[in-house]
């Protein structure tokens, strides 16, 4: 990507917000504000971070797609772009499901920006066809076929214990070798 | 998310999260992340943008294949819009009173 593919910063581009939003402590404030005394704890992991090299080129290994998006309940009302946050559509199971045809994922379950994004196009979530772009063209060796859904989930222990360790095992029965997460 | 991404890294799959929420990716510690600066929802790039969502998917193999360590973080070069307020809104806490006040 060269620098000048994406333009270059005019000399008054704002400089007093950071790069990134202190989503930590912003949901910190937001919840002390409005009176819980136990703001939510994330995951932290000071030390130890795992690490795996890749042990062969990537077109000759095959990916899969994890998500936390969720498959589309017909009876279960207005789960679209516009749809306001749906705690009752939460799953909660771990799952993997075939990538053929096209899934239907929405995000209403989840706390993305309502205010500033409107999830209507699945890729922008869940990267469908630039996965399927890159084994046309060689860049990958292979896509799973199938892809999977694990649940957000205000219980950590449930993800270490329970969720992660399902995810690895459906991954492990396809060959999966590389896992790319969008995280919504 | 990034839970899990630690999970398959420790049984030998390779991982690559991408995200918008930086500082809670990177407070839990993963091997690879994509990052880019853009209201949540939208880790793999702007709605309807194939040229970008291209771009993005390109870099997160690019840094599957050459990350030197664990807590690899490469920004994507995308700027969401000029104006940047948007950051500002999400969970905001309202100004308590005597600030929002008209000035004097």
């Amino acid at each position: 990507m060269p620098a000048s593919e994406y333009g270059t910063d005019s000399p008054n581009v704002d400089r007093t917000h950071k790069t990134f939003v202190d989503y930590i402590e912003r949901t910190r404030a937001y919840y002390l504000a409005r009176g819980y005394g136990n703001p939510y704890a994330y995951a932290y992991y000071r030390r130890h971070v795992p690490f795996t090299p890749l042990r062969k080129p990537l077109a000759e290994s095959r990916v899969g797609i994890v998500t936390t998006a969720a498959p589309y309940q017909p009876d279960k009302g207005d789960q679209g772009p516009q749809a306001p946050y749906r705690m009752d559509v939460k799953f909660r199971e771990a799952y993997a499901a075939p990538l053929e045809p096209a899934p239907d994922l929405r995000i209403s379950h989840l706390a993305y920006d309502r205010k500033h994004t409107v999830p209507a196009d699945l890729n922008a979530y869940f990267p469908l066809a630039q996965a399927r772009q890159a084994v046309q063209e060689g860049r990958i060796g292979s896509l799973s076929p199938r892809f999977y859904g694990v649940p957000t989930t205000y219980s950590q222990r449930a993800t270490i214990s329970r969720d992660a360790p399902f995810i690895l095992n459906e991954c492990r029965r396809d060959g999966v070798e590389i896992a790319v997460l969008p995280a919504v | 998310m990034s839970l899990t991404a630690r999970h398959l890294e420790e049984n030998g799959i390779a991982t690559v999260v991408l995200g918008c929420a930086r500082d809670i990716v990177e407070h839990c510690g993963v091997p690879r992340f994509v990052f880019s600066d853009f209201p949540l929802g939208n880790p793999c790039g702007r709605p309807f943008d194939t040229a970008m969502q291209h771009d993005i998917f390109e870099l997160a193999l690019r840094v599957l294949e050459s990350a030197p360590a664990p807590r690899t973080t490469v920004q994507t070069p995308f700027v969401w819009s000029d104006d940047p307020s948007w950051k500002d809104d999400y969970d905001a806490v309202p100004l308590p009173a005597q600030q929002t006040a008209a000035p004097l």
